[in-house]
């Protein structure tokens, strides 16, 4: 198969997860375990013999859900209600989730109360990272995660099993850095679209058989001559739990934008921490926890020993981009909390960014277009200039 | 802007309400001196924490009181502007975009005036001239929000000022024997909370250079305690019909049991406002001229309309009794609280204050408060920039319409943002609730 044949099938499972997993589920009598964004070990679950799948926002418009929740949250939470209202988490065998954002505790409840024959578990990961009892709460959570599998699936699960899963997820990642970094390089062309289609499709594929998909990926785009794209290097920050859509990310592309790395949670985000494979299984997925703050900080999360905005700058510089687009979903409280130190940050340092705030209905697209058109111009211009005087 | 259109009939507000405003006073002049008696100050969010500062002799700014303190005194918008100056986005808290407002103008103003509170008060500029802080504490229940918060501030002081996180578990109920007040999961969120409160300590101990005066929080507590008994059975007298005082009257009285200082005078206030409530029930008295309704009203307080929404019910013939804001927080459970070894207590009463309950554990409460306080309908506001108190609305809208029959109005609002706020539609939205409970009294359908 060439690489193009090898997106299609990633987007089908990307796009379609709730389809594709039932699918599996039936042709492999595995339990399907959604959970919520963004830090759920899905190695846990995979370990319990069930297959994890991150529930993702879709593209229909919310309808019956805005009989459940209010209009003033963001598109994430309410396509997921809307979802739960529609009946289609009715296949799932269980959703247990750990992320205590406020608007999704808000959905998780409404879920729970459209599925009452289904687990929908709650395993409160503390968010105050730097604290001195952050890595041991974090590995009590984690082990209370685990009994509540084992009481699903009805026997104990070994530690030897969890880090074979540990191992089968360090590899995904693995691969899906080895993609960005093949961009980053300029040795392969892959879009913005392109990337985000590996990533989700990691997040509610079967991960032996992504790992799979991965590995003819790599091994395709590597055979098929590409030349490196040209156009103003962008940086794509933000977007947490819902993927950007891919229209708006094509239309940044048609600008004039060569998208080279990115910190989305559909993203470097996702990928860029490994758990260490040995030695006790909880004690690593804590540490994972932790670290994973530390690689690529969350405004989720709240940890004196990270700061974003710095993180930001460095990967700019690190992946020679000229600037950065920021998308920020509509009413996601973390982000806006932190916007105003990035945009401090990035005016401090004469960075270009552009902010463009997103919903669950896509917005004209037009519009936005005009304002990515001048920002890539400003972006070049400063880019010119800076480069003329060095 | 605020409502000039007049209101046919006023609320009749309990007279001791003026003894709060003293008690508010005299803590916010308290606040300001702090600084200059040498005194540290602590910012914080979240729950009740103020008698752990309060027996370390540090003064304390609870960030939502402090927001709401500005708006109920109309001087929220100098600091809203300033947090909508540095970016942050309208549709954030509008507590936490009042609060970080304030500590913007700090920073930009470079150092305290010295302004007392009066002074500050009588030049409508209280926002800036807050004291900033020595030290964090955040402590916020269910609300990731509180946290994050929090963490601006810090990061707005150039991470120069400490800060401590309390985590506050959500009860949310895995296990089949978690109940209100119980189950394994409950025990353990308890446990949690009071190692945390144990470590708060240490952290207070280390900021001031003091051992910690255990005596002193026993001695606080024990007068917490008090005032939420008496404050509980003053409001529970309400059921009487016709209700001698309003959820508006006990929203004003919030602040000697959220952020008062413990002591002999909150005992005394609620003393005083039991008493003027048995004498109005001896007399008869309504808390508004004419009582025909008799409504809950579920959702946080809008700071901005306090004596209006008081009013405007008022003219409507409907007493709003009793409300989730105030019923199930704020030392609610204070028979759990032993004053001599308060920290349990104080764990329970935060791990069950109004937003900490997961939906199921919540609507039982609220429904027993319903029946218990005869209600016939129940307003939602929904608090715009407030995820924390509107995520469970529509689930209780649809328990309370379900089980108990009762018609619901969902009003938008908000803490402390007056724009979100919009007259007619609010009004609209009740005149149908009301006129759906005229057509089942009608109908003989007892509500």
């Amino acid at each position: 198969m060439n690489s193009k044949e090898i997106f299609a099938e990633l987007e089908y499972a990307a796009e379609h997860p709730l389809e594709s997993s039932k699918a599996w589920k039936e042709a492999h009598g595995t339990p399907v375990v959604g959970s919520f964004p963004m830090h759920f070990p899905g190695e846990m679950a995979h370990a319990a013999g069930a297959l994890p799948v991150i529930l993702q926002e879709n593209h229909d418009p919310i309808t019956v859900g805005h009989g459940m929740i209010f209009p003033f949250y963001c598109g994430y939470t309410r396509s997921v209600v809307d979802q739960a209202c529609k009946g289609d988490y009715d296949f799932l065998d269980a959703i247990m989730f750990g992320d205590h954002c406020v608007q999704v505790l808000g959905a998780a409840d409404v879920v729970r109360s459209r599925l009452p024959n289904t687990r929908v578990h709650f395993y409160q990961l503390i968010s105050s990272m730097s604290d001195p009892w952050s890595l041991g709460r974090a590995r009590e959570t984690f082990l209370n995660l685990k009994e509540g599998l084992e009481e699903m699936i009805g026997h104990p699960i070994e530690d030897e099993a969890i880090r074979d899963s540990i191992r089968l997820f360090n590899k995904n990642r693995k691969m899906l850095r080895q993609l960005y970094e093949m961009r980053r390089a300029g040795k392969v062309r892959l879009t913005a679209k392109q990337m985000q289609l590996a990533v989700k499709s990691s997040m509610v594929m079967d991960k032996a058989k992504h790992n799979e998909t991965l590995e003819a990926l790599i091994a395709a785009l590597e055979a098929e001559s590409s030349t490196a794209q040209k156009g103003v290097r962008v940086y794509l920050s933000g977007h947490f739990c819902q993927a950007p859509k891919v229209e708006l990310l094509d239309m940044i592309e048609d600008c004039g934008a060569v998208v080279v790395d990115d910190d989305l949670y559909h993203g470097q985000r996702f990928i860029a921490t490994d758990v260490r494979e040995d030695g006790d299984p909880l004690d690593a997925l804590a540490e994972w926890y932790l670290a994973r703050n530390l690689k690529v900080p969350c405004p989720t999360r709240v940890d004196q020993n990270a700061d974003w905005e710095n993180y930001l700058i460095d990967a700019m510089d690190r992946s020679n981009a000229d600037g950065m687009i920021v998308l920020m979903a509509k009413f996601c409280e973390p982000h806006m909390f932190y916007y105003p130190e990035i945009k401090e940050a990035f005016e401090r340092r004469g960075v270009p960014h552009l902010l463009i705030e997103t919903e669950h209905e896509l917005t004209a697209l037009e519009g936005l277009k005009t304002r990515v058109e001048t920002f890539l111009e400003v972006t070049k211009r400063q880019t010119r200039a800076r480069s003329a005087a060095a | 802007m605020s409502q000039t259109i007049a209101l046919p009939k006023k609320a009749n507000r309990l007279r001791t309400a003026s003894l709060n405003n003293k008690l508010v006073n005299d803590y916010w002049t308290e606040v300001f001196e702090a600084p200059k008696v040498g005194r540290k100050v602590c910012w914080y969010e979240g729950v009740a924490i103020n008698p752990l500062m309060q027996a370390a002799d540090v003064a304390w700014v609870h960030g939502e009181a402090w927001s709401a303190l500005l708006a109920a005194r109309n001087n929220e918008e100098p600091a809203q502007q300033a947090s909508e100056n540095r970016g942050y986005l309208k549709d954030l808290c509008s507590y936490a975009r009042t609060h970080i407002g304030c500590g913007v103008m700090a920073q930009n103003k470079g150092e305290a005036s010295g302004a007392s509170f009066s002074d500050a008060l009588g030049a409508n500029a209280l926002a800036d001239n807050v004291p900033a802080p020595d030290m964090f504490i955040s402590a916020y229940p269910y609300c990731s929000t509180g946290q994050q918060w929090d963490e601006m501030l810090y990061r707005l002081f150039k991470k120069k000022v400490p800060i401590f996180n309390i985590s506050v578990p959500w009860v949310w109920g895995n296990k089949p024997d978690s109940v209100y007040l119980g189950g394994s999961e409950f025990r353990e969120a308890v446990e949690y909370m009071k190692r945390q409160l144990r470590e708060c300590v240490k952290f207070i101990e280390a900021q001031t250079g003091k051992p910690y005066d255990w005596d002193k929080l026993h001695e606080i507590m024990h007068y917490t305690k008090q005032a939420g008994q008496l404050r509980m059975e003053a409001m529970e007298m309400c059921a009487t019909k016709p209700a001698p005082a309003s959820f508006f009257d006990w929203t004003t009285s919030l602040a000697p049991v959220n952020f008062v200082p413990g002591g002999p005078a909150i005992v005394d206030y609620f003393e005083k406002v039991k008493l003027e409530i048995a004498e109005r029930i001896a007399n008869g008295e309504g808390t508004v001229p004419k009582e025909r309704y008799r409504l809950f009203w579920d959702g946080i307080m809008n700071w901005n309309k306090i004596g209006w929404l008081a009013n405007k019910f008022a003219s409507y013939d409907a007493a709003m009794v009793a409300g989730r804001y105030t019923h199930m927080g704020f030392w609610h459970e204070h028979e759990c609280i032993d004053a001599n070894d308060p920290l349990e207590g104080m764990a329970i009463n935060y791990l069950v204050c109004p937003i900490n309950l997961s939906a199921p554990l919540m609507i039982e409460q609220i429904i027993k408060l319903c029946k218990f306080y005869e209600i016939d309908g129940v307003v939602l506001h929904a608090a715009r920039t407030c995820r924390a108190f509107s995520n469970p609305q529509y689930m209780i809208a649809e328990a309370v319409a379900r089980r108990l029959n009762l018609p619901v109005a969902m009003i938008e609002g908000d803490m402390v943002d007056e724009s979100f706020y919009k007259d007619e539609v609010v009004s609209s939205r009740i005149e149908a609730m009301l006129e759906a409970i005229e057509s089942r009294k009608r109908a003989g359908i007892a509500a």
